[in-house]
Order: C-alpha cells, then structure tokens, then sequence
C-alpha cells in the first residue's frame, strides 16, 4: 500500500446496514489518484452504468484523496460520484469541508453506498464500524438543520452531510450539504434520498503516513505563501462574484434564460455594491488559506454565502436585480438542498415558457421576486409546477412540448452555467463536450477565451488543444484533490503537482505521468458515458445558440457548422 | 483614450474609469502604474503581472506593450481568472 492511502474502500449496503472493506490496488490508485479519477474507476467497476440512478442498487461513491488531511492549502476536499438523475451520465460533484478529513480518518479511501433503508435514516460510520440509524425526526428538515439535530445526538466530534428537503423529494438537482457547502452538481442528493439515508455521519482516528513529511512540509509552506499572493486576490477580496461586472461588460453575462448577453440591474447585484448596502463577513474552507467566502447578511438574522453561478442563475438569468431577492433565493437554495444553478436555470427556463404562451402559469414572470421565491419552494416540496420543474429544464421541456427544448439551458440535461456561450465560444466547445454536461468546474475553456489565445467570438480549431488543456488540468485538479482557485499560483503546475505527490505517496510520479493520468480519468468517464447510452449527438448545444447572434452583439454568432467542427476536432484530438 | 477596471483592478484603481493620454499599451500601463501606486504594484515597467489581463474594446486581448492605442480606444483592465 503506498504512502497516503488507506489502501481500501468501505462498500456499504444500506438495506443490510452491512460493511464490507474492499483492497484496491496500488496501480489502481497510482492511475487514479483519488476524488473524481478514483470515483468514476469504482463506478466502472461496479458496473452500474446502465442502472437508473435513483435505484438502490446504483452506487453513490465519496472519493477522498492522498492529499486530504496532509498539510496543502485547499486539500481537504471530497468528491462524490454517481450516475446523475439529472443527466443519466457520469457525475462527479465536489465539496469542501472537515467531512473529506473525517471521511478518510475513517481509515478508507472511498465509501461505496448501495441499497436502500427500510425508513428515513442516517449512515453513521465511527471510525470505520457502520450503523444504520432511523433519523425520522430528521423528515423534511433543512441541511443545516438536519446537521444540527444530528450533532446533538451523536456528538460535536461527528461531521455531517445531511440532504434537504429536495434531496428526500428526489429534485434531480438536489446538492449533499455538509458545514454550508455543498457538492452541488447533478443531483447527487436525490441518489442519497433514493436510498433513504437523510445524511452520513463520521468520525475517524486513522491517519495515512506520508512518504517525506519533511518535503510535503516544505512545498506546503511555500504553497501558502504563494497562495497569499495577486494571483488569488480576486477571490480573497471580492469573490467570485465579481465575475459579474466583467462577464456584463463582455456581453457575456446570460441575462433572461440566455436572452440576452448583458443586465440592466447587473450593478445592484454586484459585491462592490453589495458590500456597501449590508454586513459582510469572509470564511474560507477547512485547511484553506485563500478564504474566498464572502458571506451576507440576509434578512434580520440570517446569512448566505454568495458566489457568482448563484448570483446570475438567480438574479439576472430570472431577469431580476432585487439583491435582497437574490441572496435570499440563494439562501433557500442552501436550505432546502438544491443547485442554484439548476434550479436558476429551470426557473428562468419556465419564465420564458410562460413568456411565450407555452405554460399557463401567469405568475412566473421575468423580474418577479415573489414568482422566484414562490417557484424555489414549488420545486423544494415538488408540489404543483415545482414537480415539472423538480425534474429540471431538459425533462421539463419534454412535457411542456412546442420544441421548448431549443431554449431549455442545458447540455445532456445539466443546465448551463454563467457563461454565454455565443460571447466565449472556447467554452461553448467545453460545454458540448463535457462528460457530465454543461460545466464551468470540468472546463476551464473560458479562461482562452479571455486570453490573447484565440478572438472568443470567432475562435478556430486551434482554440481545441487548448480547451482540452484544461479539461485535463480539471480532470487532475478534482483527482488530487487542491482548489482550482490556485491554478494562478503555479508556475508550472504538473511540476509542482508531481512534487506533492511523490512527497505524500513516495512513487517517482512525474508531470509527464499527470498528464497520462488526467487524460486517462478523462477518457474513464467518457467511457462510463458510453456504456450509459451516450451518443455522439449530445455533444452540442442547445438551437438557441446555434445560427442566431446575441441580441446587441452581432458578432456574437456561433454557427452549427463551427461548433460541429470544433466538437468533431476535439473528438479527434482526444483519439475518439 | 479612456480606460475601465473591472474588479481587483477597480479596488487597487479607486476608480471604475479614466481618460489618458496614451499611443502604445505600455506607455498605458507606465502612465498608469505613475499615477496608482497600488496598481502600479500589478505592472512590470510597461507589462500586466500575469494576474491581470487587458482588452482593447471588448473585442481582443493584447498584452504586447507595442500594441497602437487610438484616441477612440477604451482598454479594460481585469483579473486573469475571469471564471471561478
């Protein structure tokens, strides 16, 4: 067993409350790493891809990683990993916490979940011994709720993911919650909820050895100072938020379900105004140095954590400018359990549905606080309008018909992120093509875009190799696992990469080695996605964007012929 | 020639927008970097530190210090990490 592992994975049927610790090879960890890479080997070994996702026997795999409770900057992360009820492909949703170093003191390096509780419970695994316990109480309560209620049963030393509301009503975008993060993407909480476990529990005492604590020592220290410096003082003083003012300026800013590529009221959401018109606070993760959470007052009490992707799929997206709406949009998301962007983006979707005469639901307009806010708890209890839109926009459209599925914002199902793809169209090729869907987190491509690299209205077929770059570069990033808000501080971050993991693990991995393995993990979840069912077809995008130029911005015009090219060239690029 | 910040070049600026005098990106970034200490800190003589990036109108990325700048340009000065 190498350095940094636990050399295991705890495979735990819920139906049986069972737990059975399953070797994994040292070659398979070497070509896999941990998080996402490790996730998706599982998966395929399980040989769950033809499941549906909500049935109890399809796995829902938390992937630790060697790094998690070494001393780096922005490693205690986790991955979760599953068939998406949203997508039906491959899933891969990360978070950020103490549970990723509780996780893996659990003495694994992977928990598998299969089968289903005879009633609403919670998966308690104390130092790698696993019960089942009835969590009833628990029924319809908030993430954070459900962590406290379970911390003053179990103990202030257990650390809790819990699901909402949405999760135990299988809203297909239902997050997993622990400590106000969320592993967001995809779903992930509904397949948690099919199996009728309200939250995972654990506490651990194992620690794995690392090979030169002396040189992690050393590389962790200059990680952080460097981690202190410009490359992350966007994050550190104004969040991701900021995003906002520049993507507006660019035209790049999805305005009223991709309608648009600017907002009127964008400067009300903004955090230079934000911060002036309300208490703030800054956080960061566990074992992080960056801090990047900027956290709001809400209401007379209350707090959210904001972030761009929630400030545009609630507030511009819906065509709404009413910070006080927004942040309090957001927060309900948080409460309830469910992505903001997907629910963002089905809403929005809806909005023009009705906009359109296609939905006879006249109170779901644009610009509507009350309709935002109405719609977010619809879908949180699934009643009425909320179960259609419960299932998401691609599932959404299907039902409502009139070929709304040309304006519905997503890609194999997974609803867009804040990036108009007509405006950055490096990301529009990341977005066809990505494993799980549409996704800023899997595809770095918008940052060619806004680069001398390619013209990001008109790019070429040599904008390709560099998209794939970054799909690699993601790929290795969530395996490792560290914080991509780092991938500023690097000077050569293969290099520095391998040099992290020969100290953790002691194998002679070099950047050449990444580079294999993150194209390898790249084509792992391409190839769970085939044995889903994936056709070459779903790597495009939605008709909306195709043929039509953004409104106000003419030479925003993405062709299907180029975007075909493009998704045709990075096929070949990547050997498929 | 007039010239807009956006996010952490806004903060360390003080200010969203300014008119200068200026032909070349570098001679830009040097009039600039005289008159902002604290941006002057994210400028190497006449080039952008690698966490900043600049844009001529909205339509292209420059970061040659050579590159013509005309009476009627707007150069914007924003972050590298423009996702997150």
């Amino acid at each position: 067993m190498p350095f940094g592992y636990h050399g295991c994975y705890l495979r735990i049927d819920v139906s049986r409350g069972s737990v059975e610790r399953v070797p994994l090879a040292d070659a398979v960890l070497r070509q896999f790493i941990g998080g996402s890479g490790l996730g998706v080997r599982l998966l395929l070994d399980a040989g769950c891809a033809h499941l549906d996702p909500l049935d109890p026997e399809a796995p829902l795999v938390f992937a630790f990683s060697p790094l998690v409770g070494s001393p780096l900057t922005t490693s205690a992360k986790f991955a979760v990993v599953s068939k998406s009820p949203l997508t039906d492909r491959i899933n891969d949703s990360l978070a950020s916490s103490g549970f990723a170093i509780a996780g893996k003191s659990c003495g694994c390096d992977a928990l598998v979940i299969v089968g289903r509780a005879h009633e609403l419970s919670v998966l308690v695994i104390d130092d790698g011994l696993v019960r089942v316990e009835p969590a009833a109480e628990c029924a319809g309560k908030t993430c954070q709720a459900t962590e406290a209620e379970l911390r003053s049963r179990l103990g202030a030393s257990f650390r809790i993911a819990a699901i909402g509301p949405a999760g135990e009503r299988l809203v297909r975008y239902a997050t997993i919650s622990h400590d106000g993060r969320h592993a967001g993407r995809g779903g992930s909480g509904a397949v948690l909820g099919a199996k009728n476990i309200k939250a995972i529990a654990l506490r651990g005492t194992q620690r794995a050895e690392w090979a030169h604590p002396r040189e992690l020592t050393a590389i962790s220290k200059d990680l952080s100072k460097r981690s202190f410096g410009p490359a992350t003082e966007k994050y550190r003083d104004l969040g991701t938020a900021t995003n906002l003012l520049t993507f507006n300026r660019f035209g790049a800013l999805p305005t009223r379900n991709f309608q648009s590529g600017t907002f009127d009221e964008a400067e009300s959401l903004s955090p230079e105004q934000l911060s002036t018109t309300r208490a703030k606070t800054r956080d960061s993760c566990v074992a992080c140095t960056i801090g990047c959470e900027h956290i709001y007052a809400v209401g007379d009490d209350g707090h959210v954590r904001v972030e761009y992707e929630s400030l545009f799929a609630l507030g511009s997206l819906c065509g709404i400018g009413d910070a006080d709406v927004v942040l309090r949009a957001s927060q309900r998301c948080d409460e309830l359990g469910l992505d903001t962007i997907s629910t963002g983006g089905t809403i929005a979707f809806a909005m023009e549905c009705v906009e359109r005469g296609w939905l006879d639901e006249p109170w779901l307009t644009f610009g509507s606080g009350a309709a935002l806010l109405h719609a977010i708890e619809l879908i949180g209890s699934r009643h009425g309008l909320g179960h259609l839109l419960a299932d998401g926009s691609r599932r959404a459209a299907h039902a409502i018909g009139h070929d709304s599925i040309a304006i519905a914002p997503q890609v194999k199902g997974l609803e867009m992120p804040g990036y108009e793809p007509r405006a950055l169209q490096t990301m529009a090729l990341g977005f066809a093509v990505g494993a799980r869907g549409a996704d800023h987190n899997r595809s770095g491509a918008y940052e060619v875009d806004f680069s001398d690299k390619v013209d990001r209205r008109h790019v070429t077929l040599d904008a390709v190799r560099h998209a794939i770059d970054t799909e690699d570069r993601a790929a290795l990033m969530d395996s490792l696992i560290i914080c991509k808000f780092l991938r500023g501080v690097f000077d050569d971050f293969h290099a520095e990469a391998a040099a992290m993991l020969q100290s953790v693990t002691g194998w002679d991995v070099t950047a050449g080695e990444l580079r294999e393995t993150a194209t390898r993990i790249v084509a792992a979840k391409r190839q769970f996605n085939l044995l889903a069912g994936w056709t070459p077809a779903e790597d495009t995008l939605p008709e909306r964007f195709l043929n039509t130029p953004l409104p106000n911005d003419a030479a925003a015009h993405l062709s299907l012929e180029r975007l075909d090219a493009l998704v045709a060239e990075y096929h070949r690029q990547r050997g498929w | 020639m007039h010239v807009e910040f956006l996010g952490v070049p806004r903060e360390r600026a003080g200010v969203a927008e300014l008119d200068v005098q200026a032909d070349t990106l570098g001679r830009l970034l040097g009039t600039l970097a005289a008159q902002m200490p604290a941006l002057a800190e994210l400028i190497a003589v006449d080039r952008l530190h690698p966490s900043l990036v600049a844009s001529l109108n909205g339509d292209r990325f420059i970061s040659d210090p050579g590159t013509p700048l005309g009476d009627d340009d707007c150069v914007l000065i924003l972050s590298a990490d423009a996702g997150g």
